[in-house]
């Protein structure tokens, strides 16, 4: 039986909307400082070379330079997870775009006319741009100092030597036996190429390295406090000196998590003195220099019973991290440790390696692996279902996991864990599915021109987080009874601030327009939070915000019964008032609270109200370094989404007619923000699975650092017919029973529409993009193709 | 960031063509800034002037004729074109074209005359004014000139223009008015893309005419096909001769080899049941 709410999970729009329709909200581009300068990177022509000789002397010499920086001024380390970067290029670049010198000056204009005014004597190297080539123990070595790096040890294990800076392991079960065991074994191979998450804002940050090392930090980044935590380690200053604020945020997609552009801004302007330095990146740097999403090959070998029943399973994925680590590394885990998908498994066996390349480095992006991960798994499990000749939808339902099952990290799963079931269920109904169209069918309709098809794929997620994830909140409230929240979470998109003026709304019984998000972020102002990223804010800061309410009620419940002289536990909080259950002619208005309650004689009791709330993920383990064994998710969000399909034969052209999206979000906190993230995600998977990829030519140069061909979906490209279906089994943990589903809607959008395919056209796709070419040329090896010649 | 320039914005063409003559060499003409501002952002051109064309009157019409001609001044957007009640009513292959030309915001701004002088090989607008016959009319210093639009194109990215030379408008003859056309494009994506391949036909008394974009260095026009040989087959393998598509980032030159002849096949078949 669920809970009447006043605000929670209805369509409450977005509180900052105004402020972004007009134009009033303000970007780091926005931002201007006295005596500002402006900065320019030159950046690497070459995907890996030796520096042989960098001269910044022409550039200096420049009128209007205040600095220009190389690698060799700048000493340090930087890094996420495994501290293999440094600032600018030192001794070797390892990527085309890698920024090796940077100079910060006047205007813009100057800054970039003394970056072409430094000479840099390159020596080639030979380039690895193929993760299995990088993979060979014998490959050359991207990073030969790799078993120096610092690296958080509880996770992640290089393997120095090599160019494989993780290993995650899944062992359950006994593999060997599973197989022996199976009547059935399917073995594919599947692959994705990196892609961009293109934020209509690039990154940007001003950075002011003032007087007595005290640094203050504007940028279009998703974790403020990671932005602090991360710059005082590389330059081994104490947090108090650091302070990191984040206005508003032109979109990230996890692009803008960690730390990137801030250390250099930094050392620029130290080096002017502390002038504040002003740095945007150009689109063709979003591309080019900033990282991008990790490219995935893998290869998925199963062991089926003719049942239906899955008996083993063994992955093996070689995740391309280009140059550096950064998040890919946390990818490989994650993805590893959900490699099987939301299906049970006897005997699981899984290897996800973190491999150097000399390409473009990636970083964390919707999905954090697993839109790359689900597009093979649900491929693959299509295929399985084929090879026994069983509809695909009662092959997975068959495998599907369920209250009580082993996850392959050993994780019981509970009744509140969620129904991946009712999600499959739901989008296949949604689609009208009947079973896999016969080749006779098929054949018949293409002598139409137009094939339609139909397909689904599941999907499941958890936050890729630290055992100790937190969030925190302080709730003030002001003479007239309105509130201010103070909260460390940004919102770059994702609507974050308005479910936590619900939830305040709900607890407290206070009107919305008297609820104030203080909307940016700063680190010197705001409690600590770990980072608004992998789909954890709602659930776990709705927590916080919950628990601050909760405060702010016993502050107020404190100073009411000394008023009535009572219980502080007889009173109920509505319409604005601390009213006595059982009494109702007894009740104070928040106002008079709000700032000391004042007795008709004068005298004052109370003082100001501060609620203070903080949550933190609880239970959560380490892996097992040999098996994979423990508890990594604070819960478990599942979904399906299923796809009609309409394919031109001729031309290998399709529309997608419909995609339905079934989440198990646990309880809607705001309805059309959900919808609105389902509907962004969806469109975004289709980018990935139709038109995104990063191109580089033999020599590693990237060859797409634009829009021209660097494509993403525009208007005319969404679905004809998106429909959201939300099922709400609660979460134990989550604020209201809530779980993340902000990334979810991106994934298995893919394999969803690869398995639509398959089901028209009888084609095998097993690389995305799929674009109309790859279709036709699928088709062509058929001998299905129309040849318009030959008529 | 765009080099330092010098602005000019002339009210007549007389003063066009005296700036034009003074700065030489070192002159864009500036109408849409749709691609010349790309190229300046890029580094690809720096121009010391520019030279915008928006400011002369009657480049920024479209006007018919009394023969039924229609001409495109040089500063005439895509989405004028779109709009406009004759060219959709007579040249509707025009407004197809211009349709799938960026994106509606781009098309406020970029011009037809730009995308015909930046001589892409995909330009949207390049082959129905090919198959249409049209004329380009060429402003100079000794009276101007006007030459056909197949002789325009004459490299990648490169037109016959001389260093004193502009477009003042493009011309499409009566004899092409109504004449059954059409226009189909491949591209990657449904929105805002340049395109794999085009094909432009169209068929004006007995005469079939028809244009291949993205296959070659410049826009190709196919010699002109007698209606009553131009079996599919007979054009499709004309059209092979004559195009040389390339592979790259966009496509394989097997794939726009393919879609020209399914366009091709496609737009017949329209032609024939009008």
């Amino acid at each position: 039986m669920s809970k009447e709410y006043k605000y929670i999970g209805k369509g409450v729009p977005r509180i900052d909307a105004d402020l972004k329709v007009t134009g009033q909200a303000t970007y780091v581009g926005d931002m201007s400082f006295p005596g500002m300068l402006h900065a320019k990177m030159l950046i690497s022509p070459h995907a890996h070379a030796k520096i042989k000789k960098i001269d910044t002397s022409k550039a200096k010499a420049l009128d209007g330079v205040a600095a220009a920086l190389t690698g060799e001024d700048l000493d340090y380390q930087v890094g996420l997870y495994m501290v293999d970067k440094t600032i600018l290029a030192r001794e070797k670049v390892r990527y085309h775009g890698e920024p090796v010198a940077a100079v910060a000056a006047e205007t813009l204009e100057i800054a970039e006319k003394a970056v072409k005014l430094i000479e840099v004597e390159y020596e080639e190297l030979k380039p690895l741009l193929d993760v299995e080539e990088a993979f060979n123990e014998k490959a050359n070595l991207i990073h030969p100092n790799l078993g120096s790096y610092s690296h958080v040890q509880t996770a992640f294990f290089p393997k120095p030597g090599t160019n494989i800076c993780h290993h995650s392991k899944i062992r359950r079960g006994d593999i060997d036996k599973g197989f022996q065991e199976a009547d059935v074994i399917v073995e594919r191979e599947y692959n994705n190429p990196s892609v961009q998450h293109v934020p209509m804002e690039t990154h940007g940050a001003i950075v002011q390295w003032g007087i007595g090392d005290r640094v203050t930090i504007w940028t279009s980044a998703q974790s403020p406090f990671t932005v602090r935590n991360l710059f005082c380690h590389t330059f081994k200053l104490s947090h108090h000196q650091v302070r990191v604020i984040v206005p508003y945020v032109g979109g990230g997609f996890g692009g803008k998590a960690g730390i990137h552009l801030e250390p250099l801004v930094g050392c620029l302007s130290r080096a002017t003195g502390g002038r504040p330095v002003k740095l945007i990146a150009t689109r063709k740097e979003e591309y080019n220099t900033l990282p991008c999403r990790c490219g995935l090959k893998y290869k998925i070998k199963t062991g089926l019973m003719k049942d239906g029943k899955i008996v083993a399973q063994k992955l093996t994925l070689l995740w391309s991290a280009g140059a550096y680590a950064d998040y890919a590394v946390n990818v490989t885990r994650a993805s590893g440790y959900s490699a099987g998908g939301p299906y049970f498994y006897p005997n699981i066996s899984t290897d996800s390696y973190t491999v150097y390349t000399n390409m473009v480095f990636g970083t964390a992006y919707r999905g954090f692996g697993h839109v790359e991960l689900f597009w093979g798994l649900e491929r693959h499990m299509d295929y399985c279902a084929r090879e026994l000749g069983i509809d695909p939808y009662e092959f997975r339902m068959k495998n599907l996991l369920k209250p009580g099952d082993i996850t392959p990290t050993g994780e019981k799963l509970k009744d509140d864990s969620g129904d991946i079931r009712k999600c499959l269920n739901a989008a296949a109904k949604e689609i009208g599915w009947d079973g896999v169209k016969s080749e006779q069918q098929r054949i018949k309709e293409m002598q139409s021109g137009k094939v339609r098809g139909k397909g689904f794929a599941v999907l499941h997620k958890a936050p890729a987080m630290p055992t100790n994830t937190s969030s925190s909140c302080v709730i003030k409230m002001n003479e007239n009874g309105s509130v201010i929240l103070n909260i460390s979470a940004t919102d770059y998109g994702n609507g974050t601030y308005t479910p936590m003026a619900q939830i305040i709304a709900e607890e407290m019984d206070i009107p919305l327009d008297k609820i104030h998000v203080a909307y940016e972020t700063d680190t010197d102002r705001d409690p600590y939070d770990w980072q608004t990223v992998a789909s954890r804010f709602a659930p776990m800061g709705g927590r916080a915000v919950i628990n601050a309410c909760n405060d702010l009620k016993r502050k107020m419940s404190e100073v009411a019964a000394k008023v009535f002289e009572c219980s502080p536990d007889d009173f109920i909080f509505q319409d604005e008032k601390i009213i006595h259950k059982s009494d109702p002619q007894k009740f104070i208005y928040y106002d008079k609270l709000a700032t000391g309650y004042v007795y008709p004689n004068g005298n004052a009791i109370g003082g100001p109200l501060i609620g203070v709330g903080v949550y933190m993920a609880e239970g959560l383990t380490h892996l097992d370094k040999e098996t994979g064994q423990g508890l990594p998710a604070f819960n478990w969000t599942y979904g399906a989404h299923a796809i009609e399909v309409e394919v031109d034969v001729e031309t290998g052209e399709f529309t997608i007619l419909k995609i339905a999206s079934a989440l198990d979000v646990g309880k809607v906190l705001n309805y059309e923000s959900l919808k609105g993230q389902v509907i962004g995600g969806i469109i975004q998977g289709l980018g990935t699975a139709i038109c995104e990829r990063y191109v580089y030519d033999n020599k590693g140069r990237l060859l797409n650092n634009s829009f021209t061909d660097n494509k993403i979906p525009t208007a005319k490209d969404i679905p004809l017919e998106i429909v959201p279906i939300f099922i709400e089994t609660p979460h134990d943990e989550g604020a209201y029973g809530a779980r993340g589903a902000a990334e979810h809607p991106m994934i298995s959008v893919a394999p969803a529409i690869g398995n639509a395919l398959r089901d028209a056209l009888g084609i095998e796709l097993t690389e995305m993009p799929i674009r109309a070419e790859d279709v036709w040329k699928a088709l062509k090896e058929k001998e299905l193709v129309f040849e318009p010649a030959t008529v | 960031m765009l080099n330092h320039f010098t602005y000019f914005k002339p009210q007549t063409e007389s003063e066009l063509l005296e700036k034009v003559k003074s700065y030489g060499d070192d002159t864009k003409i500036l109408a849409g800034g749709t691609d010349l501002l790309i190229y300046m952002k890029q580094g690809i051109t720096a121009p010391k002037v520019l030279i915008d064309v928006k400011g002369i009157s009657e480049y920024s019409k479209i006007v018919t004729a009394s023969d039924g001609s229609i001409s495109i001044g040089a500063s005439v957007t895509c989405n004028e074109v779109i709009e406009n009640e004759c060219i959709n009513k007579h040249f509707p292959v025009l407004v197809e074209a211009a349709k799938t030309l960026g994106s509606y915001q781009l098309r406020n701004r970029a011009t037809v005359i730009g995308n015909i002088c930046n001589a892409s090989p995909a330009a949207d607008m390049a082959g129905p004014l090919l198959v249409l016959g049209a004329l380009v009319i060429i402003g100079n210093d000794s009276g101007g000139r006007e030459i056909l639009l197949k002789d325009f194109f004459i490299g990648f990215k490169k037109n016959i223009l001389k260093v004193d030379e502009f477009v003042k408008a493009i011309k499409v003859p009566a004899y092409f008015r109504d004449a059954k056309s059409g226009y189909l494009k491949s591209s990657r994506i449904k929105g805002h893309d340049l395109g794999i391949c085009n094909v432009a036909m169209c068929r004006v008394n007995g005469t079939l005419k028809v244009a291949v974009g993205s296959c070659a260095v410049t826009p190709v026009l196919l010699p002109d096909f007698e209606s009553d040989r131009a079996g599919t087959k007979f054009v499709i393998e004309a059209a092979m001769n004559n195009i040389n598509p390339i592979s790259d980032i966009r496509s394989s030159k097997e794939y726009r080899k393919h879609m020209v002849k399914v366009f091709i096949k496609r737009l017949l078949e329209k032609g024939n049941s009008h």
